[in-house]
């Protein structure tokens, strides 16, 4: 055993193949999983379907949709953010009780480790985003293609901060009893602030303006016009909106929002901003924190 | 097969190279006030079988820590191979190959798909990897359920596994932390015969046990407490030493030197996360 194998000694932080494995491996541990993807479906169903129509009865439209396609921008986040947050906060149990320990003493470099984990991580999140898009049909929304793509693009950079927002917290969970603190503590106000079920101001009732015929509606909002009848101007109290407004993930899923519904209320500019360069920002922070937790000093 | 322990040092392939694989120099390791290591000296031979022991909270597991570059040390230096295990950490990792005690394996993959990730983590080839993974498989004798996950595998498979996985890039030196601990005698039995194997072929095994009798089979034992190291020798000159009556064990030695009192210690995360894991665990694994 002395005479090992010919051994490649890559120098550099990045190294493909590490960040293809261990990619590979987050993939592969969800597909087995059936858990996971039972909690996608039921969680589209509960939001998509039940709330979708329940609460569609009685609130008419928002802002000339039904409430239904309204609030599916919002279960493609909260697919995001489950995804992501279970992928990365299953590394308190892989450092102590997984493969995690294993590539720990490799001399694989953590920044190639860190990108295989928040990759890995994001494209699970594109697979369970996805999945309440496969329900639009069933609320009469079209299907587009370029929508869908830029709706990828925009949920696997989600998926990429989320996931490294969960490695910063992962990595300073000592242990680790049960999903619930970080589905209530983390998922929960995310998601119920951004805006996802309820908008920030707008026109609220109203009386089928869903159901007059495209043409006419079209040219109804191309002046303006967004509902017919009677309804409610909603505006949220100050303090909602300041928290609202201080949630990351609301400006993701405006731009989600635009992309799929072509509608949305915060500046385009920052949607972009906090969609494509933060999780720039996040992959940086997340990799300290995977090196601070691997290679203590 | 013989056992491991049984050769003396005399005709072992250590004799032929006296420099140490692992030296350790007044080595010490602090977490703020407490000392978990404090002024470890010892070096290991070439082709030694050498057991580390000590009562738990002893700090074993830093030591193994340090030496394994996981842990820089706070104090003094340790060597493997001649290099420094803070300043050369990528060399020494090369050179080593580690078991865990509790398996360090991705249930939810196979025997194989554990394996390639090891391949690609030590920078084994692509054109080289399946066949250094069949090696692998069949070395542990695991081809039979190579495609099994490894969730349904018995805990004397998964070390197996374990251990043919640490062999796959070659090392030097294998590190064995409680390495029988969970297995029944004939998993031990298979155990012992692959460590005699692989000594025979040259490699060098630094060992952490509880278990006394497996201890006194090694070529030479160091006992730490308290974070010090209070004793190192061969199993029959500790006895002689420290035995203090006819007939005495190692276990008699172990307690003259480190004293009756229970070693209570406070539950640690780590702890809390297994009995979690055993009452059934959720979503993570």
């Amino acid at each position: 055993m002395t005479s090992g194998p010919e051994i490649v000694r890559s120098k550099g932080a990045i190294v493909p193949s590490v960040i293809y494995i261990l990619w590979k491996r987050e993939l592969l541990r969800f597909v087995r999983d059936r858990s996971q993807i039972f909690g996608a479906f039921s969680r589209t169903v509960l939001w998509l379907l039940i709330l979708g129509f329940g609460l569609g009865a009685a609130l008419r439209e928002i802002e000339g949709y039904s409430y239904a396609q309204y609030v599916l921008p919002g279960v493609v986040v909260l697919n995001v953010l489950y995804a992501s947050l279970q992928s990365s906060i299953a590394l308190v149990w892989d450092r102590h009780l997984g493969l995690l320990r294993e590539v720990l003493v490799s001399p694989a470099p953590t920044l190639s480790v860190t990108l295989g984990k928040l990759f890995g991580g994001a494209s699970i999140a594109v697979i369970q985003g996805t999945i309440p898009l496969l329900f639009m049909p069933l609320i009469g929304m079209d299907i587009e293609i370029l929508a869908i793509f830029f709706a990828w693009g925009i949920m696997f950079f989600m998926g990429v901060l989320i996931t490294s927002i969960g490695v910063i917290i992962a990595s300073r969970m000592r242990t680790f009893e049960g999903f619930g603190a970080i589905s209530n503590g983390v998922i929960q106000p995310l998601y119920f602030l951004s805006g996802s079920i309820f908008p920030l101001k707008g026109a609220v009732g109203g009386v089928g303006f869903t159901q007059i015929s495209d043409h006419t509606r079209q040219h109804l909002v191309s002046e303006g016009i967004r509902t017919l009848g009677a309804v409610w101007f909603v505006t949220l109290p100050w303090w909602l909106q300041a928290l609202i407004f201080a949630n990351p993930v609301s400006y993701i899923l405006d731009l989600l929002r635009y992309v799929l519904l072509d509608f949305q209320q915060l500046p385009l500019m920052a949607d972009f901003l906090v969609t494509f360069l933060l999780p720039l920002v996040s992959v940086v922070l997340a990799a300290y924190a995977m090196r601070r937790m691997l290679r203590p000093r | 097969m013989k056992r491991p322990g049984v050769s003396s040092g005399a005709n072992s392939p250590a004799s032929r190279n006296s420099s140490p694989a692992i030296e350790v120099t007044n080595i010490g390791r602090r977490y703020g006030t407490l000392a978990a290591v404090e002024d470890v000296s010892f070096s290991v031979k070439e082709g030694e079988f050498f057991a580390l022991l000590g009562p738990n909270g002893a700090g074993k597991t830093t030591l193994v820590h340090m030496l394994t570059t996981i842990v820089p040390p706070t104090s003094g230096t340790a060597r493997v191979m001649g290099l420094d295990v803070t300043g050369q950490s990528a060399e020494v990792r090369w050179k080593l190959g580690m078991v865990f005690q509790e398996p360090a394996v991705d249930d939810r993959l196979t025997a194989a798909e554990n394996l390639e990730i090891h391949a690609v983590l030590y920078g084994i080839p692509r054109r080289q990897r399946p066949e250094s993974i069949s090696h692998a498989v069949e070395w542990a004798a695991l081809a039979e359920v190579g495609k099994r996950r490894v969730a349904t595998f018995s805990g004397g498979m998964k070390r197996r596994l374990e251990l043919a996985r640490a062999l796959m890039h070659g090392p030097v030196v294998l590190f064995l932390d409680e390495p029988t601990l969970g297995l029944d005698p004939q998993g031990r039995r298979n155990l012992w015969e692959r460590i005699a194997t692989l000594r025979d072929e040259g490699m060098t095994v630094f060992m952490t046990t509880h278990n006394l009798p497996e201890a006194a089979e090694c070529d030479r034992v160091g006992i730490l407490d308290r974070g010090k190291l209070v004793e190192i020798g061969s199993p029959a000159e500790l006895i002689a030493k420290h035995g203090g009556k006819e007939d005495a064990d190692l276990e008699d030695v172990f307690i003259n030197l480190t004293g009756h009192q229970l070693r209570d210690e406070v539950a640690t995360a780590r702890d809390r996360l297994v009995s979690f894991a055993k009452k059934g665990g959720e979503h993570t694994r």
